[in-house]
């Protein structure tokens, strides 16, 4: 076994044998889950939150029995109210969520006056637009003349029906069961869920090797280890045993997603993510986090070396982690349209392709060249990165005394 | 065998080690001495490949250190550390590995070592629960454990108390009789005087005076006593054919000047002190040292 094995197995069993590591090995899925999809699902459901008490000011008895229908199905209830103006203050002061004013013919004015808060409930808001607009349109219906039922029918927007068809995604041209608005939910929360997971292990792993680099110089270890292994060894090791603690880490979260989604899926009745969880977004998934990993486990090591304490680490890291966290802001828009030209320039630039090019694979699958090519920039920058790392390595380990700028320790790529 | 020639280092504008040029051999114990900042440790970490000279090199059994090299090199840097969190006989198995060690032999070794400085019972302990001295017997032994045949201390007493530091000595003079080439720097002349075969002594990165012990001894020799006794001394220093007396609580280290009889003093003090001791001496290192050294680094009195 040589050096630089020894030193990884040793930095493996430093990792592993961690209570936090069997912690979040363990429950890793579920925080992410719980992080990443459960405010979404709240923010949809209305589950779990207040009860939304809505006042009604004039309006006529079609007008409140259908709001009344409406807000029992919303989670919420109809109050009543004098007048406009205390309508107005118990909605100021809180105790009411918000409050409508119909006047006498409300049904032929083009708008209706709404009192509210904070004005960001708009899942309610639209609920009480939806219950308000039927009323009215039938009683427009009415007065000219024309049946209800057939405007009805003639408003009637086709719904879209969508069946997934190419790629790995296929769903064998079936309608797939639940509304198209179900069906995006349930790829945008595995996604979410998804790259979430990925973001989080990069990020919690490229500061473990950073940390870790910068401690064999705070603990004042770097000479001694100088003195039985190369530098180059010392930080292949180094990024080596985390990133195997790391595999095996994710191998059990792979097993576990598997057993889940075939175990769970059928009993929850509903394919939300099942056409997410498969085997091939799952390797995938294992491969970008390779890469993701090494990548910036080794621009996080050049910084650990170059860094003088914890806090001079992270201000020297925030220029790359800008990367790490772009594709993770602009997750809506890499989901809804994976094939623009932003989502594709951005799936090939190594900073960000691992989780972009994950997206689209799971979203939109790219063709194989353009994989091949991703995962070929990808080694290509991780073989660039472990060089140019390496270098500032061995010059910035023994480095201390004076905090130094990003661009300074940069430049100790080229000492000789 | 470790080999410098016309070694020379500086960090901007100043020189730390300046032209030095020294060979320590097999089954020889080699004193890098001199005060701080002389560039002891800038020298060892030359030897050690840490660092790269300007000019000039450092070469270990004729040659740059080479990473083959490494398994039969020690190196106890001047900065101790071990992983805080680690156990003792984990800490030290690793560094045995590293070393290249069979674990079962490393564990043996690891075993003696630590009964022999007292720590058998801190095996399962971590480094962080030791204290700075027990670190530092653990930081030796991680050093020597894997029988090296060159060996650099980098003055590897300091912060030790005498018992260790005798164990120390025992343990680098076992070490030469192996055959191995012991160098280590120091700052406190007692300890080079108690096992040194050569020494270094430098100052300001350059060479003051170099060569075996007893072979520099006898070229700064001069007539000196040391007197143990009860009373006032302080007249010592007045008499004529005295060049210098440093004074201590119960005894005196007197030099005549060059030519005068030791039985002189004799005579002037028997009657005005009350003389347990009276014995001709060659001169201490550490005397020779501040001698050479001079007034410049004050620090050296008080060691």
């Amino acid at each position: 076994m040589n050096k630089t094995l020894r030193i990884a197995r040793h930095e493996f069993v430093m990792t592993a044998a961690n209570k936090a590591f069997v912690v979040i090995t363990l429950l890793g899925p579920f925080i992410i889950l719980a992080l990443s999809v459960l405010p979404g699902l709240l923010a949809m459901n209305r589950a779990g939150a207040a009860e939304s008490v809505v006042a009604l000011v004039g309006g006529d008895e079609a007008a409140r029995s259908a709001l009344d229908a409406a807000l029992i199905g919303a989670h919420g209830s109809l109050a009543e109210a004098k007048d406009e103006a205390s309508a107005r203050a118990a909605v100021a002061e809180g105790s009411l969520d918000a409050a409508i004013v119909l006047g006498s013919d409300w049904t032929e004015s083009a708008s209706i006056l709404l009192y509210a808060r904070t004005g960001t409930d708009v899942v309610l808001y639209a609920t009480l637009e939806r219950a308000l607009g039927e009323v009215a349109r039938a009683a427009r219906a009415k007065a000219s003349g024309v049946s209800p039922e057939l405007v009805a029918r003639l408003l009637q927007t086709p719904r879209l029906e969508l069946r997934r068809v190419g790629g790995d995604a296929e769903s064998g041209g079936e309608p797939s069961e639940g509304g198209e608005g179900d069906r995006y939910l349930g790829i945008l929360l595995a996604v979410i869920a998804f790259v979430m997971l990925l973001y989080m292990t990069v990020l919690l792993y490229g500061q473990l090797i950073g940390r870790s680099v910068l401690q064999e110089k705070t603990s004042k270890t770097v000479e001694i280890m100088l003195s039985s292994v190369s530098s180059r060894e010392l930080m292949a090791g180094k990024i080596l045993g985390p990133g195997l603690a790391g595999l095996i880490q994710y191998g059990f979260w792979v097993v576990m997603a598997l057993a889940g989604s075939s175990l769970l899926g059928p009993k929850l009745g509903s394919s939300l993510t099942s056409s997410v969880i498969t085997l091939p977004n799952l390797g995938w998934l294992v491969v970008f986090f390779i890469c993701a990993y090494f990548l910036y486990a080794s621009l996080y090591a050049a910084l650990g070396a170059g860094a003088e304490d914890e806090q001079h680490l992270s201000q020297l890291a925030w220029p790359m982690l800008i990367f790490l966290m772009l594709p993770l802001m602009l997750i809506n828009f890499f989901v809804m349209s994976p094939d623009s030209t932003v989502s594709i320039v951005l799936s090939f630039f190594p900073l960000t392709s691992p989780i972009v090019m994950f997206i689209r694979v799971m979203v939109s699958p790219p063709a194989w060249w353009e994989l091949v090519i991703c995962v070929a920039i990808l080694v290509a920058s991780i073989a660039g990165a472990a060089v140019l790392a390496a270098k500032v390595f061995r010059v910035g380990i023994l480095m201390t005394g004076k905090k130094r700028k990003l661009g300074e320790i940069l430049r100790w790529a080229a000492v000789k | 065998m470790l080999e410098a020639r016309n070694l020379r280092k500086a960090y901007g504008d100043v020189v730390a080690v300046d032209g030095l040029s020294f060979v320590a051999l097999p089954g020889e114990i080699f004193g890098l001495i001199g005060p701080n900042g002389a560039g002891k440790t800038t020298s060892i970490r030359m030897a050690m490949n840490i660092i790269a000279p300007d000019s000039g090199e450092i070469l270990v059994g004729g040659h740059r250190l080479t990473e083959a090299d490494k398994a039969k090199v020690g190196y106890l840097p001047e900065e101790r550390g071990l992983y805080r969190k680690a156990k003792v006989e984990d800490m030290l198995l690793y560094l045995a590995s590293l070393k290249g060690m069979a674990e079962t032999a490393a564990r043996k070794s690891i075993g003696l070592w630590l009964e022999r400085f007292g720590l058998g019972e801190w095996k399962a302990r971590k480094i962080d629960e030791l204290s700075k001295g027990m670190a530092q017997k653990v930081q030796f032994i991680g050093t020597v454990l894997h029988d090296p045949e060159l060996v650099l201390f980098d003055e590897p007493f300091s912060g030790l108390d005498p018992l260790s530091q005798d164990a120390l000595l025992a343990a680098m003079l076992e070490l030469r009789a192996r055959g191995a080439t012991v160098l280590f720097s120091t700052h406190i002349m007692e300890h080079a005087e108690k096992i040194c075969e050569k020494i270094l002594l430098v100052d300001k990165g350059r060479e003051v005076v170099a060569g075996g012990l007893a072979e520099v001894k006898s070229r700064y020799g001069r007539n000196a006593v040391q007197i143990e006794f009860d009373g006032d001394a302080a007249f010592v220093s007045g008499l004529g054919f005295v060049e210098g007396a440093t004074a201590y609580p119960r005894w005196i280290e007197v030099e005549l000047k060059p030519g005068a009889d030791p039985d002189d003093l004799f005579r002037a003090v028997a009657g005005r002190l009350r003389v347990r001791r009276f014995e001709v001496v060659a001169p201490s290192l550490h005397k020779i040292f501040i001698r050479l050294v001079g007034g410049g680094s004050g620090e050296a009195e008080n060691e």
